[in-house]
């Protein structure tokens, strides 16, 4: 199969997932579209490792996966810290810093 | 007994004196968070930050026993390689860290998150710098940017119980993580129209077997350099840092200002000089747009801060403009500009970062520019320390900040880019407004006698002893005042003596032999 349908499918999920971020309020829907976005790019990495025929591209996304896994851990911690400190969970009410 | 041959022959190989520096600082973190299992004030008190002192110290002198000059040294087969550049910006990240301990020594941060974790995340966040800096694949590039920036969201969320400090944590995160996904994207384009991912072969394919023209290939380096302009925070993509920088304890800021961005620098010279060279007619317009716009955006945005650490990061953010200029003219006496400015850069931040700490712990203002009002004749060996920083910082002659502006600037005009040299000293300029503002407060404002009042932001750190008065400040503090001394010395003694850094950044020169001289 052609290449260029992961690719499309790929920027498309890019896309998604950075138009997610920009416009959604919620924090833990921002880090699933984070994760969206980071996940594009394992499509593509895949996709690219295929055509080229070598394994660098599925190595690095293999390493990618873990990454992500880091940082949706910290991610959940700081929102966990920050609904025990009842602050609304609303990334547009978080603008106590602002000048 | 064959397969056994086979195993051995497919084993990686690895330089065990060369990685030891890295070892010696991830070891380190390990060690740290055991140690901070002791029961008691001693350990955390002392045991702690001493081990973390320690592994850095012991980081520095593995770095200085492995310096060599010339071209890079592979250490682990094509993922990890040392030069001068790698091991030169490791010594800057290890002494930032040193100067992290003394700052973080007193803070709340330290209290609230406990010591063991703080430092344990400080130590994993210079591993990650220190791969970074000497990542000659894109795997490794990615592994060592996120190995540097995760620990970093928790530091900046680490005093737990102030809003603002959660605040900066979460929306560093998912700025940062925007960042980190796009220069992902760029890396799989870049992988994608190359075949490759070691920086050497791309740098082969790259005008060979790919054509400069190629629209994955220019799509790869746009998205690339967008994400990492995010972490150097290069405008536009700076909007998180001034938030940022104000909400995180203010160790962890300075610790950002300087480490992060002398390790977005090390892998931006790495990344577009080594993997890229080839393809520098089409990156350089691109990246000396960004430069002009961050020197513009940054200065401008400096004018009308009142609080001390907004300030330092608006003009952090033009200070990155300036040193991307050294990054677009891509020779080597560009390459060696760029790495003696975050040198003096280190210095310079660092002694004003200092004064920051020292008077936000005691001054009801916080880190207000207000708290600065009369230190003139209050306590002096603040004043002098933040007057030096501020005129360095401003490029005045004598200083560090002059001679790394003449070097940046001197290799723009050698490389043809005198226009951006030019921008540098417009930069220059109009940043004199905000310094010399910061100065004027110190010693033209009257001094006031300060009640011990509670601070409107941070807690008092320093309880007020019987007959307080302001000269016993910087008693309170000595381990703070030691460290802003020591760099505020360093930045008058470098600007008026910079051979050995000269030298030293000539070393660097060297470790990028394909470029121009």
């Amino acid at each position: 199969m052609n290449v260029t349908w992961y690719l499309v499918l790929s920027a498309f999920i890019f896309a998604m997932g950075a138009a997610g971020v920009l416009t959604r309020r919620n924090p833990l829907v921002v880090l699933l579209c984070l994760e969206l976005m980071l996940n594009a790019g394992n499509l593509a990495l895949i996709a690219f490792s295929r055509m080229w025929g070598n394994a660098d591209g599925q190595i690095f996304a293999l390493v990618v996966m873990v990454v992500a896994a880091c940082e949706v851990v910290v991610g959940l911690g700081i929102i966990v810290g920050i609904f025990r400190r009842r602050i609304p969970e609303d990334v547009d009410a978080l603008s106590e810093l602002r000048g | 007994m064959t397969t056994l041959l086979i195993a051995a022959a497919k084993a990686p190989v690895i330089d065990y004196k060369g990685i030891s520096p890295l070892f010696a600082v991830a070891g380190g973190a390990v060690i740290v968070l055991m140690a901070a299992l002791i029961r008691g004030r001693f350990a955390q008190r002392v045991l702690v930050p001493f081990l973390t002192v320690g592994a850095l110290g012991a980081a520095i002198g593995l770095s200085i026993w492995n310096w060599h000059t010339g071209d890079s040294r592979p250490i682990v087969e094509g993922a990890l390689a040392i030069d001068p550049l790698a091991l030169g910006l490791s010594l800057l990240f290890y002494i930032t860290g040193l100067a992290t301990v003394a700052f973080a020594w007193r803070s709340r941060a330290l209290r609230e998150s406990g010591t063991g974790e703080f430092f344990g995340l400080m130590l994993g966040s210079i591993a990650g710098m220190t791969i970074l800096g000497s990542a000659e694949n894109l795997i490794t590039l990615f592994v060592g940017i996120e190995l540097l920036s995760i620990p970093l969201y928790v530091m900046c969320a680490s005093d737990v119980r102030r809003e603002t400090s959660l605040e900066s944590g979460l929306k560093y995160l998912v700025i940062g993580s925007v960042g980190s996904a796009t220069l992902l994207y760029g890396l799989a384009l870049i992988y994608g129209a190359t075949g490759h991912t070691g920086f050497a072969e791309i740098n082969n394919a790259i005008g060979n077997s790919v054509n400069l023209t190629d629209p994955l290939l220019l799509t790869g380096i746009a998205l690339a350099a967008a994400g990492l302009a995010f972490k150097a925070s290069v405008a536009p993509f700076h909007a998180w840092t001034p938030d940022v920088y104000e909400g995180a304890p203010t160790p962890v800021t300075a610790f950002m200002a300087v480490a992060t961005k002398t390790a977005a620098f090390a892998v931006i010279l790495r990344f577009f000089l080594e993997a890229l060279v080839s393809a520098q007619e089409q990156w350089a317009p691109a990246l000396a747009a960004l430069a002009v716009i961050t020197i513009i955006v940054g200065n401008v945005g400096a004018i009308a801060q009142n609080s001390l650490k907004r300030m330092l990061a608006w003009s952090g953010v033009a200070q990155a403009g300036y040193m991307l200029a050294g990054v677009v003219v891509g020779t080597q006496l560009g390459l060696q500009a760029t790495a003696f400015y975050l040198a003096m850069y280190l210095f310079m931040n660092l002694a004003a970062f200092g004064v920051v700490i020292a008077r936000e712990r005691v001054s009801e203002h916080g880190d207000g520019l207000k708290s600065l009002e009369g230190l003139g004749s209050a306590s002096p060996l603040l004043a002098w320390p933040m007057t030096i920083a501020m005129l360095s910082l401003a490029g005045f002659p004598a200083t560090a900040g002059f001679i790394g502006k003449f070097y940046l600037i001197s290799a723009a005009v050698d490389g043809n880019w005198a226009w951006l040299g030019v921008m540098i000293v417009v930069g220059s300029m109009l940043s004199l407004v905000y310094y010399l503002r910061v100065i004027a407060v110190m010693w033209m404002t009257p001094l006031k006698i300060e009640l011990p009042g509670r601070p409107r932001r941070a807690r008092r750190e320093v309880q007020p002893v019987a007959g307080w008065s302001p000269e016993a400040d910087p008693r309170a503090q000595p381990e703070v005042l030691l460290v802003t001394l020591i760099m505020a010395a360093a930045t008058i003694f470098f600007g008026i003596v910079p051979s050995p850094l000269f030298h030293l950044a000539h070393d660097v020169g060297t470790s990028i032999s394909a470029l121009f001289s």
